[in-house]
């Protein structure tokens, strides 16, 4: 697993930003460098990688990847994103073939975005400016679905608890809370693993009765 | 016969052995034969290869079997709704150790030599002496994160209770293996054909066992489509899968796969030696280059006549997969896997209306063609 700091995903948009670009040509990774001489962008080149990929990008903390779709590191780049516990980051696609534009349409996700045709050094920063832009608009959405499915999730654990402590343990809706309450503070847990508990034990009971 | 509603298909395939299907479906007219017109497109990588049938760029691929499903969970990529029709082949994967790791585990362990099948508990006296030491943890490649290689080694490991956390699993494309072996860059691996025999004859590696010793006749590579390019063109997917499994079932006799490897070790397809690609595909797994191949007869199953079935997708296999995603710790918590889940990817209603038209058709099998 490689070992990472974790870094704010949040890109300011006046910092410099650090972008690892895998291309074997090395001519035409020549040219996006230059093209992006004077801006906020700081270009590491990597011509010919292997495992050596995941160890720069360790070092690098790159910002923003920018790879050649047809490259095999594609899907090292894979592994960033699953395998280890890393931070996901904004991946630029490009590639030489036509069909690129369907892709381009169809990846929905601000995570990656192909770029339509052969990389043009004159084009490079507004494509990399685009793909900051939807990374983030992204990602901040990812965040707050997520944490609005969790709240739900974990308000009906703790309801249900409720319910079934007030039919079992004949408490009030307002004991049954105030009881989970303590146990999860007396405890050092969150509310939600209490209810969680609370659930299957009682659940188990119950089936056990049925059982008897 | 029936009539594809879109004759012209670009199929994804990566450089492997078990992509044999594919590749004597379109040398072998079979595809001609169901009214198609199929071009084969190599691709480097898995990801880019699942990207670009999401996108509709690729209208079919050869997918690893866990690909489909994690496709319609949304892991690593936007979910789409990828179908499994027809499983292409079984078993094919295996571990390939470096030359230095095993010389540590010869002098770990005391011993002269390895007796093959390798048991992970060998490996267990250098994951020990490594930690005792404060050295690099051992590296494994696989694939693709959902892959069974991953699973294979994972399960491999865990048997013998050598602690997950206590290797270094990595992602590196199958073209790029042997050479991240030679570089001292990963210190074994978990592929497919022909890259295991690659790494024995380059003298750089051993190779300890095959999927098939950690499990048997799981599927391994399978057919993957849009379920919307189904819906479309439902003659084109049947088509497709009748010329596949036609290879598949060429594929069961040796003179055949003799042929096949020679095919196979075309530029346009595996770009290499035949005596890379043939031992594998005739049941022979090289171990070293001191040692004497193993026969493995299921390396590498395509079809087997006695047991028609192993080229439907079984909804069993597909839960069994998914368990092995749930307990590798792939699904995240925010992801919920619906109950119908594998039902909706894998298809053996699919399989059946091909196996149907087939014998309607009375295509002959096990025919040498062409």
């Amino acid at each position: 697993m490689i070992s990472t700091a974790k870094k704010n995903t949040h890109l300011a948009s006046h910092e410099q930003l650090n972008i690892l670009l895998i291309d074997e040509n090395v001519q035409r990774a020549e040219s996006i460098v230059t093209a992006l001489g004077n801006s906020r962008y700081k270009v590491s080149h990597l011509a010919c990688t292997q495992a050596g990929l995941l160890k720069q990008v360790d070092e690098i903390q790159p910002d923003i990847i920018v790879i050649d779709i047809e490259s095999p590191n594609r899907d090292m780049l894979e592994s960033l994103h699953t395998i280890s516990h890393y931070n996901p980051k904004p991946v630029v696609m490009f590639s030489s073939q036509q069909d690129t534009e369907t892709i381009n349409l169809s990846v929905q996700s601000g995570v990656s975005a192909y770029v339509v045709g052969d990389i043009d050094p004159e084009r490079v920063k507004p494509i990399l400016d685009a793909a900051v832009a939807r990374f983030k608009a992204f990602h901040k959405l990812k965040d707050e679905l997520n944490d609005t499915k969790h709240q739900l999730e974990s308000r009906k654990s703790i309801d249900l608890a409720k319910r079934l402590l007030m039919k079992t343990n004949k408490m009030s809706e307002e004991q049954a809370f105030h009881s989970m309450r303590k146990t999860a503070m007396d405890t050092g847990q969150k509310l939600e693993d209490v209810a969680k508990t609370i659930v299957s034990m009682l659940r188990s009971l119950e089936q056990g009765h049925e059982h008897d | 016969m029936i009539k594809p509603e879109q004759p012209n298909i670009t199929l994804g395939f990566i450089p492997l052995t078990d992509s044999a299907p594919l590749i004597i479906a379109k040398e072998l007219g079979f595809f001609e034969q169901w009214g198609l017109n199929v071009t084969l497109q190599k691709q480097n990588s898995w990801a880019t290869l699942r990207d670009k049938l999401h996108a509709g760029v690729l209208d079919a691929a050869q997918m690893l079997a866990p690909m489909p499903i994690a496709s319609a969970l949304g892991l690593g990529a936007p979910p789409a709704n990828v179908i499994t029709p027809l499983v292409l082949s079984l078993n094919g994967n295996a571990i390939t150790l470096s030359e230095g790791l095993l010389q540590e585990i010869l002098k770990e362990n005391e011993i002269n030599s390895v007796t093959l099948p390798m048991a992970a508990y060998l490996l267990q006296k250098v994951v020990e002496k490594r930690k005792r030491k404060g050295e690099a943890k051992l590296k494994f490649a696989t694939v693709f994160p959902y892959s069974c290689h991953y699973y294979q080694l994972r399960d491999w490991l865990k048997a013998v209770k050598v602690d997950f956390d206590d290797v270094e699993m990595l992602v590196v494309p199958p073209v790029s293996m042997v050479e991240c072996l030679k570089n001292g860059d990963i210190d074994g691996f978990c592929v497919g054909g022909p890259w295991n025999a690659k790494a024995v004859r380059a003298g750089i590696g051993m190779t300890a066992l095959t999927s098939f010793d950690i499990w048997q006749d799981s599927p391994e590579k399978v057919l993957g489509l849009l379920e919307e390019f189904h819906k479309k063109h439902p003659n084109t997917v049947l088509a497709l899968c009748a010329a596949l499994k036609q290879a598949c079932a060429w594929l069961e006799s040796v003179p055949n796969r003799f042929e096949a490897a020679r095919l196979l070790c075309n530029e346009e397809y595996l770009h290499a030696e035949l005596d890379v690609i043939a031992p594998s595909l005739l049941g022979s797994c090289l171990t070293h280059q001191s040692l004497p191949p193993r026969s493995i007869p299921s390396y590498n199953q395509f079809s087997v006549s006695n047991n028609g079935c192993i080229n439907q997708p079984e909804l069993v296999r597909g839960e069994w997969l998914i368990k092995h995603m749930v307990s590798a710790g792939q699904i995240p918590p925010h992801v919920t896997i619906p109950l119908d889940l594998i039902a909706k990817v894998f298809r053996p209603d699919i399989y059946q209306q091909m196996r149907l038209l087939i014998e309607d058709q009375g295509v002959q099998f096990y025919r040498r063609s062409g």
